[in-house]
């Protein structure tokens, strides 16, 4: 008995040397920045003086009080939801609209998720192809049918960026929520099919609670890349015209690669870390509660 | 087995990962992106690589970079005492941000170098004294216009009975046409309005002109003609802004009218050099203003068949100053952190000689050379006379814009600016916010 | 007489399916589509109004973009395929091991683990300063090397949660068997699980891969010359000349294929490796 207990200790100890250079890799890749960007929060960094000296919290009344980082934080989250409802409820729709069809083509599902594998910088430059007003085959074939739109104009440049993010990442909420769909035992889809007469609103009615583990993931994830967008809005517009679309990862990059105001960039950082933290944090004790 | 082949494999990209880097003597420039200029600087650097090169065992290459983001990027790897280019760009607006980490070169500033450069545009690359860069572009404004549309404008009564109604109605007052080089602004917005086709129906062209609206600094260079051409300055002579004029406002004013009717393409907010280019070349508008760069490109029939041929060039418009044209000159100096200096500034000394700036104007770029070097190319080249008249006659520097702030003012007045052409902030606002910045920029 | 009428139903209901499945399917491709049939259009094709659909195709933008002096644009994807290979690689060597201990030793599932596969949700900019420096003091900045820890860190939630999932269906048995004979932990991993794990080790390339060949945020702020990848240097092409359209579609279309190929092979895993986070972890 305790030959076993010994022998379970043993294994455990060198199994956690398994885990070490992982650890030491995340320590060296992510604690040391994250100590730098303290450091820098707190100091009068610039391009000129790399090293700086302390300045106590200014730097962070300096981004706590620039009206301009609550313009991007509340850009960053309005597109968020707006995003993250447009796309989850589209693709909650698709999946039972397309279920029985994809359940015999698996092949299929392939076509739908082909959009998710281009990177969106790439398809920021595409879409700045197609939606060009004089050459963009979609503005020619609105052109034709009697329908003059800027895309990338004014007043519709915000509805152009949403778009383009839905139509890039709804396939993947519907990928998340079909793989969830086809999980499904068969005995609970044939009790949910019992009703016949009424079949989509009962299958519905029965499959969708079964279903909210992944919705809850898909929202979260869907939730926190849309956040954190910067690849096809800095390709498109550079965050403007003036602010209109400057979320809060390019507010960051523009105050310290433009603004040069290095101690805000960073500090604007440390804050949003400490949100995304906090964000997780609530985020992960709704999973332990629930499991 | 598998063992084996996996270490190889590792090996191998580990190889290719550690390995790469550029023989001793071989240096790399980092230029400036926009075609023609960049076609044509690397038919000099063949030239030197065939010629001056090969006999200092030296070879020169080239790198660009998109040219959003180009002088951030720039700034942040000097500061970080990046070799990854040994000659870099230096620019009027932005020298005293850069000095820092340059080499001054005035010892390869001789007798010689005057002949080929002219003299002033040498003076646009100093800081505190001390010069930072070989020039290699003037850079100004025309108007772009076509000659047939304008012409015609000018010659058919019917479409001057139409001009005239519509600057009545919308600008509300009866204005006639004139030829372009006898403009002011008036005649500049109310012939935009003519050629849009949704005023005008009648029009060739579907929109007027196109304004470069990007939030980007260059397009404020671009624009800040109309403020100039008022008498608008950044500062008055006690260094007091002056950003609340009535010459800035009359400037916000002329891109705001086009904006608002529409006599601009819709996307302009998302426009920069490039984008303006293809749609004045494609024939879609009838005139815009433009840094000269882009002249050589509207004489190749091959690229821009609607408007080869029929391309004319005047200065910016007139206000109550007469016209007036943002100008500075790019150059390249030497990265102080570079490894190689000596070969750096032999290949400038080489860059500062006749055959290589000759060689490059014909090709497509810009050199403000001097007199005897001018001649050689006039030919080929006719626009240049024009521009150093224009840089002589017309040419103006904001009170303070080229000290070490201005790079980050002009970004300012971007975000400003865009904004409230746009709609998104109203003028009051974006004036204040500028000039605030500005004072900041500014204090002592 | 009801039966008929069902299966009318049944019918209008099946065609309905296939009407949103290929109007769906056009919709998200189009851009992909369009950009690719563009490339190999003459610049004549490419002008022409209406746009042309059905058209001979040339393959002069992918010389020109290959061939281009200006562009070094093969050196560019050549970056890419190795950053995202490598930087795959060396989050298997990682994850792999560590997954083992998790999953059967439940060392570090308490908080480690939960903590690294959280990890997705930083916003990346935060970070991005700081590498700029360090990288900019341990000499990596503008290297291959340097991007491809980058995207190893990106890749390690991703494999992490696969591996463990894959360890936990292992049956216990055969470590059992192979620790009896003897053999210590590692070789215990290298014998019996690195053998089993080919399929998930698959899916974890692949994901790896494209997430890593994606990445545009890192490429642009740490690249100036040798490591510019393929996703940043495709910008080039738009920003500073007048458009160029064939150029440009060519080399959008050069960069988009490799992950958009994997990614027909890889697309399950996705959703797998997701729901797995939250089922297990």
């Amino acid at each position: 008995m305790s030959d076993a207990t010994s022998f379970e200790q043993q294994q455990r100890a060198s199994a956690r040397v398994l885990l070490v250079p992982l650890c030491l890799f995340m320590a060296a890749l992510l604690g040391f920045p994250t100590l730098i960007n303290l450091w820098y929060s707190f100091s009068d960094v610039s391009f000129q003086n790399l090293v700086g000296s302390f300045v106590g919290l200014d730097n962070y009344v300096a981004a706590l009080s620039n009206p301009k980082m609550w313009q991007a934080l509340g850009f960053s989250l309005k597109f968020a939801v707006l995003c993250t409802v447009i796309e989850v409820a589209a693709a909650l729709v698709l999946v039972f609209i397309l279920h029985p069809l994809l359940v015999k083509r698996p092949w299929m599902t392939a076509i739908l998720m082909l959009p998710m594998m281009v990177s969106p910088a790439l398809m920021g430059v595409m879409y700045r192809l197609i939606l060009n007003e004089f050459t963009g085959p979609i503005p020619v074939y609105l052109e034709m049918m009697g329908y003059g739109v800027n895309f990338l104009g004014r007043g519709n440049i915000y509805k152009t960026i949403v778009a383009i993010e839905v139509l890039q990442w709804t396939p993947f909420a519907f990928l998340i929520l079909l793989t969830a769909r086809q999980t499904i035992s068969y005995e609970l889809e044939e009790a949910a099919a019992v009703d016949g007469a009424t079949g989509f609103r009962s299958s519905f009615h029965i499959l969708l609670p079964l279903m909210i583990p992944a919705l809850v993931i898909v929202l979260f994830v869907r939730f926190i890349d849309s956040f954190r967008v910067f690849d096809h809005i800095y390709v498109l517009t550079g965050g403007g015209p003036g602010n209109l679309t400057t979320s809060i990862s390019i507010y960051i990059y523009k105050l310290f690669f433009v603004q040069h105001t290095l101690g805000e960039a960073v500090a604007v950082s440390i804050l949003l870390l400490l949100m995304s933290l906090a964000l997780i944090a609530s985020a992960m004790r709704l999973v332990v509660r629930r499991s | 087995m598998l063992r084996s082949n996996f270490k190889t494999a590792t090996a191998a990209l580990l190889a290719t990962l550690l390995s790469g880097t550029a023989a001793l003597a071989d240096i790399t420039i980092l230029a400036w992106p926009g075609e023609p200029s960049e076609s044509a600087f690397r038919k000099v650097l063949d030239l030197y690589n065939t010629t001056e090169g090969a006999k200092n065992n030296s070879k020169a290459s080239v790198i660009y970079f998109s040219q959003q983001g180009f002088k951030e990027k720039m700034l942040a790897d000097v500061a970080a005492g990046s070799k990854e280019f040994d000659v870099m760009l230096t620019a009027t607006y932005d020298v005293g941000l850069y000095a820092p980490f340059m080499t001054p070169i005035d010892d390869i500033i001789t007798e010689d170098v005057y002949k080929v450069v002219s003299k002033n545009s040498i003076e646009t690359q100093k800081y505190e004294g001390k010069t930072y860069g070989i020039p290699t572009d003037l850079s100004l404004h025309f108007l772009y216009y076509r000659n047939d549309l304008i012409d015609q404008l000018n010659s058919d009564p019917a479409w001057k009975a139409k001009y005239e109604e519509i600057s009545e109605k919308i600008l509300g007052k009866k204005l006639s046409p004139k030829p372009a080089d006898q403009w002011n602004w008036d005649d500049f917005i109310a012939s935009a309005l003519f050629f849009t086709k949704s005023i005008n129906p009648d029009s060739p062209t579907r929109y007027g002109t196109v304004l470069q609206m990007k939030n980007l600094l260059y397009n404020i260079m671009l624009w800040q003609g109309t403020v100039a051409s008022n008498g608008g300055d950044w500062r008055d002579k006690d260094g007091n802004i002056t950003i609340d004029s009535p010459a800035y406002k009359r400037g916000l004013e002329i891109y705001k009218i086009i904006t608002d009717n529409e006599a601009t393409p819709g996307d302009s907010s998302t426009y920069e050099y490039g984008e303006a280019n293809s749609v004045f070349g494609a024939g879609q508008v009838a005139f815009m203003l433009q840094w000269n760069a882009a002249v050589p490109e509207f004489n190749d029939a091959t690229k821009y068949p609607a408007v080869a041929g029929k391309l004319g060039l005047s200065h910016e418009p007139a206000g109550s100053e007469g016209p007036k044209t943002h100008f500075h000159s790019l150059g390249l100096g030497i990265n102080k952190n570079s490894d190689k200096q000596d070969e750096a500034k032999k290949f400038l000394s080489w860059l500062g000689s006749s055959d290589a700036l000759t060689l490059y104007a014909k090709e497509g770029g810009s050199p403000p050379l001097a007199e005897g070097p001018l001649a050689v190319i006039a030919a080929d080249r006719p626009e240049m006379a024009l521009m150093g008249e224009h840089a002589a006659k017309y040419g103006f520097v904001m009170n303070g814009g080229t000290s070490a702030k201005a790079l980050g003012i002009y970004t300012n007045q971007a975000e400003n600016f865009t904004g409230y052409w746009t709609g998104e902030i109203e003028e009051d606002e974006a004036i204040a916010n500028v000039t605030a910045d500005m004072k900041k920029a500014f204090a002592p | 007489m009801i039966v008929t009428r069902r299966s009318r139903l049944d019918g209008v209901v099946h065609a309905g399916r296939w009407i949103v499945f290929v109007a769906v399917a056009i919709l998200v491709n189009f851009p992909v589509l369009s950009t690719i049939l563009t490339s190999f259009k003459t610049n004549a094709d490419i002008n022409a109004y209406p746009p042309k659909w059905i058209f001979e195709p040339t393959l002069e933008h992918y010389r020109a973009v290959l061939a281009s002096p200006n562009i070094d644009y093969g050196h560019y994807i050549l970056n890419s395929v190795i950053i995202a290979t490598t930087g795959t690689l060396f989050a298997i060597l990682l994850t792999l091991p560590a997954a083992y201990a998790m999953a059967r030793h439940k060392i570090g599932t308490g908080w480690l683990l939960p903590v690294i596969t959280n990890l997705r949700a930083l916003p990346l900019i935060i970070f991005a300063i700081p590498f700029y420096f360090m990288y900019k003091q341990v000499g990596l900045l503008d290297t291959r090397l340097g991007l491809a820890l980058i995207s190893c860190i990106i890749n390690i939630p991703v494999a992490l949660v696969l591996f463990v999932g894959f360890v936990q269906d292992v049956p216990r048995e055969l470590d059992d068997a192979a620790r009896i004979d003897g053999a210590s932990m590692w070789k215990t991993l290298w014998h019996v699980v690195l053998p089993l794990s080919r399929p998930v080790m698959l899916a974890v390339f692949l994901l790896s891969f494209i997430y890593s060949w994606n990445e545009f945020l890192f490429g642009l702020i740490l690249t100036t010359k040798s490591a510019v990848p393929v996703t940043v240097g495709a910008t080039f092409f738009v920003t500073s000349r007048g458009i160029e359209w064939g150029p440009t579609s060519a080399a959008i279309t050069l960069g988009i294929l490799p992950p958009l190929i994997l990614g027909l092979f890889a697309y399950p895993y996705i959703g797998k490796s997701m729901l797995a986070g939250a089922v297990k972890g």
